[in-house]
């Protein structure tokens, strides 16, 4: 019987081959095909990936534009890029590589993820075509020169790398929280090197490659620490546990962070660190009036630590001349936003706008962010002049709330090229959304207070539940119809009005789709999972068919 | 002259398309998951580390209040 089927089957196959064979190929199309790219529909992306690494047998052919871009511009640049950059930020052509070497083989942040990076750029710019694929793949080559520039400094000083020895650049960097912004040492600038000791070991590397951040979560927990705190907590105090952070500077700066979850991550950094440590936390209820002095006089605490730890002084011209630097990337922040809000032409996608924007309003000015920012501005004064729909194949305009899955952060490509899902601006963009004022010292620090209390996590999610809930009017001013939004299954703040949202959705009848997740890790709910529940809600409720049907079930749980 | 400045485009054209190859093909992607990464790993897991949980906890002495 067996034996009967499987011939029916083989037969059965074999004249479908025949009839495959027998039809005529359509040269036009196949000519068109090739030249411009395959319309939307027919691209069937999904079978590009090998099994479930997230490798594909063959890079997307986009067309002869839009692929020779890809090759020459994202792919090629942005490797020899990579070099000139090592060179540049390590100390020159022979010191550079010479301590990326060291640093890759010291730390595994280091070794495991970052030259997986070029994959970092497809899994965001899938599917994207002409002015939308260059102007997000700026962002991305912003952000990957910055993580160079992080790391290669951190490795040139690293005592760790260097004998034992405290180098003159050892001496004039301060390490701080991640969610400690730039802008505060904006006053010691160019006499001192603050760099963010979590950023690159830990935060950037899971939407890299997600699969290092694992044993820093493992390693947390190995030594008796609760499971159940935020992961990205954990994560950060199991580079300390794993002795895999670098020993690049003499003093710390911490931060709350918004949580009490990283009140312990500061605690045990003083334990494992064992050098002066700065705590600067800042107020969670940020709108009470009362908490605006302490914040002031806690960056000026830390103004004072740095001082009498290195020896300088704080300089309010310099200060002066960072923040005003800082106010144009937030003016052209807002022409994007203007943009993003009212046309079809804005030529970055929901990915890259998300981690550019995270990343470069949390690590503070630098020149590398005007240097995209110009070339953006090109991009986009060109889409909205000559009227070019981005995302031509646009059903939804989404607006994704509350934490993102940092393992998954390029879910929203997928959800364009699958459903066409258009993710317009996300919370973490909106966050660091004030101006610092730099006529007098009193509106200079009034306005740091706030912009650090408007920092991630903080600004929307655990600042106030009348902030978290400005939803509501994001959702207008972008013109959303769909939200996308995020359940951070270990933020026990976010989980506290979880049911609010339920209630306001259905009153104010908003299609709303829960993604759940656990931050860095992948493993509480797998990217697989989180496609599956968007995909559920499409077919179920809104009844749609996909755009490309490929993308609706695949498996990547091994992928980077 | 002439025959050298054709070798040496015939040779950039080669290593161009060579290039071409590694990208549409993901050679670079391939070769850092199949070889390069399972190598560091094993290099990462056999790292003999210093056991931080060592480090005595102690109050310092506070560095920066007025």
């Amino acid at each position: 019987m067996k034996i009967k089927e499987m011939g029916g089957k083989l037969r059965a196959r074999a004249g479908a081959m025949r009839d495959k064979l027998s039809e005529k190929p359509d040269v036009r199309k196949m000519a068109r095909d090739f030249w411009y790219g395959k319309p939307h529909e027919e691209r069937r992306l999904g079978d590009l990936y090998i099994g479930d690494t997230g490798l594909y047998k063959h890079r997307e052919w986009r067309g002869v534009v839009d692929t020779m871009y890809y090759f020459n511009m994202i792919w090629l640049y942005n490797y020899i890029h990579m070099v000139t950059d090592v060179m540049k930020y390590g100390g020159g052509p022979v010191m550079g590589p010479v301590n990326l070497v060291k640093g890759l083989m010291r730390y595994r942040w280091m070794g495991q993820p970052y030259l997986t990076v070029m994959h970092w750029f497809d899994r965001g710019l899938e599917g994207m075509r002409g002015p939308i694929l260059r102007g997000s793949a700026w962002h991305y080559r912003g952000m990957t020169s910055e993580t160079i520039r992080q790391f290669m400094e951190m490795f040139a000083s690293d005592k760790k790398l260097n004998g034992g020895k405290e180098s003159e650049q050892w001496k004039h960097n301060i390490a701080h929280n991640e969610t400690v912004s730039g802008s505060i040492f904006y006053g010691f600038h160019d006499v001192l090197e603050d760099i963010p000791l979590e950023m690159i070991p830990y935060f950037v590397t899971c939407h890299v490659n997600n699969h290092t951040v694992l044993n820093y979560i493992d390693a947390a927990q190995s030594i008796g620490l609760p499971s159940d705190p935020c992961p990205m907590c954990q994560a950060e105090y199991g580079l300390f546990v794993l002795d895999d952070y670098p020993d690049y500077a003499p003093t710390m700066i911490t931060s709350n962070e918004a949580c009490d979850g990283s009140v312990a991550t500061s605690v045990l950094q003083d334990w494992f660190l064992n050098r002066p440590l700065y705590a600067m936390p800042q107020p969670m209820r940020y709108d009470d009036p009362l908490v605006q002095e302490h914040c002031q006089r806690e960056i000026e605490g830390a103004w004072k630590f740095i001082e009498e730890q290195y020896g300088v002084k704080f300089d309010w011209d310099m200060y002066c001349k960072y923040a005003e630097e800082q106010n144009k990337l937030t003016a052209f922040e807002h022409e994007k936003w203007d943009v993003a809000a009212n046309t079809p032409y804005y030529p970055i996608n929901g990915v890259a706008q998300a981690l550019y924007r995270i990343y470069y309003s949390q690590d503070g000015n630098r020149p590398i962010w005007h240097e995209i920012d110009a070339h953006v501005r090109k991009i986009m004064n060109n889409t909205v002049k000559n009227k070019i729909v981005t995302l031509p194949k646009t059903r939804h305009r989404a607006i994704a709330w509350s934490c993102a899955p940092l393992y998954y952060s390029n879910w929203c490509t997928w959800a364009y090229n699958c459903w066409g899902i258009n993710c317009v601006i996300n919370m973490d963009s909106l966050m660091f959304d004030q101006y610092l004022r730099t006529d007098t010292y009193e509106h200079a620090l009034e306005d740091l207070a706030w912009y650090n209390e408007k920092a991630p996590m903080r600004a929307m999610a655990v600042g106030g539940h009348e902030h978290i809930l400005s939803l509501w009017s994001y959702m207008e001013r972008f013109n959303c119809d769909m939200v996308i939004m995020y359940d951070q299954l270990q933020c026990k703040g976010m989980q506290g009005i979880h049911g609010v949202f339920e209630d306001e959705f259905r009153k104010r009848d908003i299609h709303a789709i829960w993604v759940p997740h656990a931050l860095p890790d992948k493993r509480t709910v797998s990217r697989k999972e989180i496609r599956k529940i968007i995909s559920d809600y499409m077919i179920t409720v809104m009844r749609e068919e996909p755009l490309d049907p490929t993308l609706v079930d695949f498996e990547d749980d091994s992928s980077w | 002259m002439k025959k050298i400045l054709l070798k040496i485009l015939g040779i950039a054209a080669f290593i161009y398309g060579l290039l071409f190859a590694v990208f549409y093909f993901d050679l670079d992607g391939k070769f850092l998951y199949y070889i390069f990464e399972p190598a560091m790993i094993k290099h990462f897991d056999n790292m003999k580390r210093e056991d931080n949980t060592t480090m005595p906890y102690e109050m310092k002495e506070n560095v920066s209040r007025e």
